[in-house]
């Protein structure tokens, strides 16, 4: 493979050029106090952060909904967040022309209620750092699906040697790439992240599982804002009128015959569940913002990969495979026709 | 509010105007019987069926429910029967994956197939009955 060798120096060298352009922007990450957040960087690289070991809110839902051509932006992201951007550009939902997406290699993430300040901001670092800490790492990070950086137009990589490469996957990647003064070569050796092995068996459970999990939940909704792909401005389920409520409550119980409550939680998650269930990247996004520490990863994750796995599809794996509900083929699915 | 505790199961059925729901007119117009539980919304594509609908009418008391069409390419608007049938296959993955397959049903059903309507919508509340009183036993 092609790539570059290179070092932080350089690459910021690169990144300063990109920002003397007028009109041009980075968004990426940066130093605050004790932590690392996501920052735009308009004219100079200051308090510029390679990596985020802090998750805190998935990048791409910051940046949906821009749709401005003349501006241009290089997005420096983890694969989870690059992902959903590249679905979000599937959704109409980001304005591609004027943006160049670049992921890192993530070594996971901890969650900003671990309270834990100054942790390194290199890959490298922030890498033995998880080694040593697996267990303060975000769930969602340990079962992650795609955490090397070969998402986007191009990816930054770390090698086996302790050298950081970057490769181009596209044009505008390559065009990127050239920016940066150290020239190509071959690639031969191995990467420190391998490719993540897939679960055996499909997620499954029931709704007394599902029930009880999700019986702390108040349906503040933080789930669903905090998701990425979450866009609808009209969704079902802004106000009330979606959940089972007045007549419907009654409905159930009297005609049913039974005492149990319509499942409001439920319908929500679940429709949820289905609506997400094609781009959703599993970032854990939604667990994060949740104020109640709801397993929602294990489940949002586990219904996603079982249904992309349907129709050979992942998530912001490649802008060009379209979301497999938008398309068809006239010969499938026969044992779905009952 | 009538009460059901009694009563069979509960079907709620979506049916594409041009096809399936002309269809269940005919049954009807011809006397055809099919179980007093079942319910047919009307609507003009299957295509139009958000699978939001489906878990609702389930979570909120239906033991059943179907979404019915015309046969793969005789779809009124070309191709709206090739997103259900990727739509819906998805939907019932995902119920089995919470253990509640059974439970949705798609069905292709012509206008001129009152009869394929009445046998389709009879079995599936034979299907469910029979699980609902094994459940009632156990
Ligand atoms: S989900 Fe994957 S890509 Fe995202 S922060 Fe965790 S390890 Fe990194
Ligand atoms: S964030 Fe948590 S409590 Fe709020 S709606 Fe989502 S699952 Fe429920």
């Amino acid at each position: 493979m092609q790539g570059k060798r290179i070092d932080r120096e350089k690459l910021e060298g690169a990144l300063k050029g990109f920002l003397k352009e007028p009109g041009q922007l980075i968004f990426g990450f940066g130093r605050k106090g004790g932590l690392v957040t996501h920052r735009m960087y308009r004219d100079d690289l200051h308090g510029f952060s390679m990596f985020n070991p802090y998750f805190s809110i998935n990048g791409a839902t910051l940046f949906r909904r821009v749709f401005s051509k003349d501006v241009k932006v290089l997005l420096m992201l983890r694969p989870c967040e690059i992902r959903s951007i590249v679905e979000l550009i599937k959704l109409n939902q980001i304005e591609p022309e004027g943006i160049t997406t670049l992921s890192i290699d993530c070594p996971g993430t901890v969650s900003l209620g671990a309270e834990r300040d100054g942790l390194p901001d290199d890959p490298f670092e922030a890498k033995d750092y998880m080694v040593e800490h697996r267990d303060g790492m975000r769930w969602a990070c340990t079962v992650c699906r795609e955490r090397r950086g070969v998402v986007g137009d191009l990816g930054i990589r770390m090698a086996g040697d302790k050298s950081l490469w970057a490769f181009p996957y596209t044009e505008k990647g390559k065009a990127f790439l050239a920016t940066i003064e150290v020239p190509e070569e071959e690639f031969k050796g191995g990467f420190l992240l391998g490719e993540d092995k897939k679960d055996a068996e499909p997620f499954a459970t029931d709704m007394g599982t599902f029930s009880s999990e999700l019986s702390r939940c108040i349906l503040c909704k933080n789930c669903r804002d905090m998701c990425p792909i979450c866009y609808c401005i009209d969704c079902l389920f802004n106000g009330d009128e979606y959940l089972p409520k007045g007549d419907a409550l009654l409905n159930k119980i009297i005609r049913k015959g039974t005492d149990d409550l319509p499942e409001g939680r439920e319908l929500f998650h679940m429709v949820r569940l289905y609506h997400v269930s094609q781009t959703c990247v599993g970032c854990g996004a939604c667990e994060e913002a949740c104020p109640q520490k709801i397993p929602l990863t294990k489940y949002f994750k586990g219904i996603s990969e079982r249904l992309q796995g349907m129709f050979s599809y992942m998530s912001g794996r490649d802008v060009k495979e379209i979301i497999p509900y938008l398309t068809f083929k006239e010969d499938e699915l026969k044992d779905a026709e009952d | 509010m009538e009460e059901n505790r009694d009563k069979g199961p509960e079907i709620v059925g979506f049916a594409c105007s041009y096809c399936t729901f002309k269809a269940s007119e005919m049954a009807g117009s011809l006397r055809m019987k099919y179980p007093e539980g079942i319910r047919v919304i009307q609507v003009p594509c299957s295509s139009r069926v958000d699978p939001a609908f489906v878990i609702k009418a389930i979570l909120e008391g239906a033991d059943g429910v179907f979404v019915a069409g015309c046969h793969p390419g005789d779809c009124h608007f070309i191709k709206g029967n090739f997103f259900t049938r990727r739509k819906i296959a998805a939907l019932k993955e995902m119920f089995k994956a919470f253990s509640m397959d059974g439970r949705l049903k798609l069905f292709w059903v012509s206008a001129a197939e009152a009869r394929r309507f009445v046998d389709k919508v009879t079995t599936m509340y034979k299907e469910l009955k029979e699980e609902r009183d094994a459940g009632k036993k156990n």
